[in-house]
């Protein structure tokens, strides 16, 4: 039956979700933004009312099995907080998708026991070189079997927590020539020899968020620290890096809706208590409208994210449907962030303007990783069109 | 709990409208749009379906009408062809509304035609657009001002399907110096009050051919009060305002739709430079784009429908209806513009249908 209600469970959880954000995360938004840096204060908060929240929502989904779109709520309030914050809470992040599709139970344990120690651990995913950031299947760094050990060369940028993560899941290409088929997942600890972190990024946007390069030189790592539980087919370790952002894309979606929706709320407050009264009335009732518009969409982008993810649950493939809430909440934000900054410009810069232009710098991004926006309607248009060959 | 599959029971309706889209609209639209009208056949054939009297089963309809339920109908027609899809709902929107605000006699009177083994003959209209506005209950500002043992109404109304022939022919007013819902009232028209309102006929209309319509003029025409469905100012009248507005979007998802899977074809079958031209960049990200913004445009109005079905005739259904409206038709307008520009010079033929649709979604506004 079609319904569009949460339930109890998921309205607390999200109202939960939401306090924290409240709490935690914008009081100290726009100085982490401002200086990159986040107090570790901000992580034991994090982890404290992280716990409690998933207890609940486990208590929670004994009745629903929804978590997908448990997951979108909390992730829309994070990133109606703070999303740079939002990828720095405290936990497994990017790594735990391809340790949970491609490694074997002994693996899955091995690795993502830590997370549960109650000490601060976080995780990343290695994917994009200087040289290959839509183009995956081109990347350079490789991986060469030496006896008990693998020793990966290479060269990887844009790494979220890349420099913090005790788990650094790395693709690597067993053999250039074989292409897609010759790429593979390994886990690589924090602190492996040759594991060398480069520089961290100043960024546009989610400045807050910690984006390392990281360089592997002669890094070598067990041989059984390659994720191979699914080796069914060659092409396995390319379908976990491609797996893997068919997961986050829905998640990528409800970061986007969430920072639309701060800014879009921001513009309407700002438009009720700031606009001049001897604004013209048929100027206002203009912005009115376009606020009314941004609005609408903002609610479709929400919805196409909650169908990703309530498929996700379902165990129904969901390539295609993950792929367009990713590019329309992808292009909704800069909507609305662009629109913010533009219905505000008149207002003096004070810290409601500073919010609606670090949304716009953050908001920038979400077209572009994750898959570009570009790449999202071509898979969307593959999908449509499973017959053609769409280069 | 949230989910987004349709029960078995609405997919079996949902599929036998399709069918009767596929089967039976598809094929006559040029024939409809030409003659300005749905062939007798038609209706009649559609009418059988059970399809179009959602109406107590004590008048003998199929049941009380169910807004989501309906939304997946709508598309399906619309899907068919946007001009006869409107032309039915045009007309089931008349006997809708009596039996959303009228009171028990005016029900009996106006909604059991439409039950009967003729039924398929009778035609309802519901006017909501103004001359000075849209499709939005703010906009309706034709006003009815109690006078004697009745009220007089002034005020324009415009794209009313079967304005000029139909009963019930009800109209949505706002009771003179309200502000707000709960001035909106719903009146019915006889022929009787019509002689008093200046009616014309909409011909030579950009598109929407096959829904013939009418535009009112009313300068100070008495009505009496026996003619106000229900009380003035009760929910009822919203409930069908949205409920108009809901199958509205409906209608447009389909015609977009229609767009969408007849330019995807075309796209994957016509060869360019040595290959299909939905293989091209340029073309595959308009196809994508279209069908993206459809399914939101399609989630919004499930979200209104199934608001509408939880009762309630509040602001906040109001925003959601007009919402999903505004989507829709946005949508439809779009993706029937970029269905002629995927045919590319076969597009602007009458030879394909893209071209009729794309004047039939500018003709929702």
């Amino acid at each position: 039956m079609i319904n569009f209600t949460l339930s109890k469970e998921q309205e607390a959880f999200r109202d939960y979700a939401h306090q924290v954000a409240v709490e935690e995360m914008r009081p100290i938004a726009l100085e982490c933004d401002r200086t990159e840096q986040i107090p570790e204060s901000f992580f034991w908060n994090m982890q404290k009312r992280f716990w409690a929240g998933s207890a609940a929502q486990a208590r929670a989904q004994g009745a629903e099995r929804q978590e997908n779109v448990f997951s979108m709520l909390s992730q829309e309030e994070m990133a109606w907080g703070d999303a740079a914050l939002s990828t720095a809470i405290p936990g497994p992040g990017l790594a735990a998708p391809p340790i949970l599709s491609q490694g074997t139970p002994e693996q899955q344990k091995r690795f993502l026991s830590i997370y549960m120690d109650g000490q601060l651990h976080w995780g990343a995913l290695a994917l994009t070189e200087p040289g290959i950031g839509s183009d995956v299947a081109g990347m350079s760094t490789t991986a060469v079997l030496d006896g008990d050990e693998w020793v990966i060369n290479g060269h990887k940028h844009y790494i979220t927590n890349g420099a913090r993560a005790d788990l650094v899941v790395t693709f690597a290409t067993v053999d250039k020539s074989m292409g897609r088929a010759g790429i593979r997942p390994f886990v690589v600890p924090k602190g492996t020899p040759g594991l060398i972190v480069g520089r961290i990024e100043q960024k546009m946007g989610l400045r807050a968020s910690q984006t390392a390069e990281l360089i592997y030189e002669n890094c070598r790592i067990p041989k059984d620290n390659l994720l191979a539980g699914r080796q069914t087919s060659q092409s396995s370790g390319f379908k976990a890096a491609m797996g893997t952002l068919d997961a986050t894309r829905p998640m990528v979606g409800a970061l986007a809706v969430g920072i639309a929706r701060a800014a879009h709320e921001a513009a309407c407050r700002w438009v009720k208590e700031e606009l001049p009264a001897g604004y013209p009335a048929l100027r206002r009732r203009e912005i009115e409208d376009e606020l009314e518009e941004i609005g609408q969409e903002i609610q479709m982008a929400r919805f196409l994210v909650w169908r990703a993810a309530w498929m996700a649950d379902q165990r129904i493939p969901n390539s295609k449907e993950a792929s367009m809430c990713k590019a329309y909440a992808g292009a909704l934000v800069m909507k609305a962030t662009a629109a913010a900054v533009r219905i505000t410009a008149p207002g003096e810069n004070d810290e409601t303007r500073q919010f609606i232009q670090k949304w716009f710098r953050d908001a920038k991004v979400f077209d572009i990783f994750e898959g570009t926006a570009q790449i999202q309607r071509l898979i969307i248009a593959r999908r449509l069109f499973p017959q053609v060959d769409i280069p | 709990m949230i989910s987004f599959s349709p029960t078995e029971e609405q997919e079996e309706i949902r599929r036998l409208a399709r069918s009767v889209a596929s089967d039976e609209l598809r094929p006559q639209a040029r024939a409809a749009e030409k003659d300005g009208d749905i062939a007798a056949a038609l209706m009649q054939t559609l009418t059988q379906t059970g399809l179009t009297t959602p109406f107590p089963e004590d008048y003998g309809g199929s049941g009380n009408i169910e807004a989501i339920t309906y939304a997946l109908i709508a598309e399906e027609l619309g899907f068919g062809d946007g001009g006869l899809a409107m032309n039915v709902i045009g007309s089931m929107m008349g006997p809708l509304t009596v039996a959303l605000a009228g009171n028990e006699r005016q029900q009996s009177e106006y909604i059991v035609p439409f039950c009967g083994r003729e039924g398929y003959k009778e035609r309802g209209s519901l006017a909501f657009a103004e001359r000075s506005g849209g499709y939005a209950l703010a906009d309706i500002s034709a006003t009815a001002r109690r006078e004697d043992r009745g009220y007089v109404i002034n005020g324009t109304k415009r794209d009313v399907v079967h304005g000029a022939q139909s009963r019930p022919r009800v109209v949505l007013l706002r009771l003179e110096g309200t502000v707000g819902n709960a001035g909106l009232c719903a009146a019915l028209l006889d022929d009787e009050a019509l002689a008093g309102v200046h009616v014309r006929p909409e011909t030579q209309k950009l598109g929407l051919q096959a829904a013939p319509s009418a535009s009112y003029r009313f300068e100070h025409v008495m009505i009496p009060e026996a003619a106000m469905l229900g009380e003035p100012g009760n929910g009822g009248v919203v409930r069908a305002a949205t409920l108009y507005l809901i199958l509205r979007a409906g209608v447009a998802c389909g015609m977009a739709r229609a767009a969408l899977e007849y330019a995807g074809k075309y796209a994957g079958e016509r060869i360019a430079f040595g290959r299909p031209i939905v293989s091209y960049q340029g073309i595959a990200f308009m196809i994508s784009e279209m069908a993206m913004k459809l399914d939101a445009a399609r989630l919004l109005l499930w979200n209104a429908a199934t608001h509408w079905d939880r009762g309630g005739a509040d602001d906040a259904l109001i925003h959601d209806a007009e919402a999903a409206h505004y989507q829709a038709v946005r949508i439809a307008k779009s993706a029937t513009t970029d269905a002629v520009q995927i045919l590319g010079g076969a597009g602007f033929m009458q030879d394909h249908p893209v071209e009729m649709w794309m004047r039939d979604a500018a003709a929702m506004e």
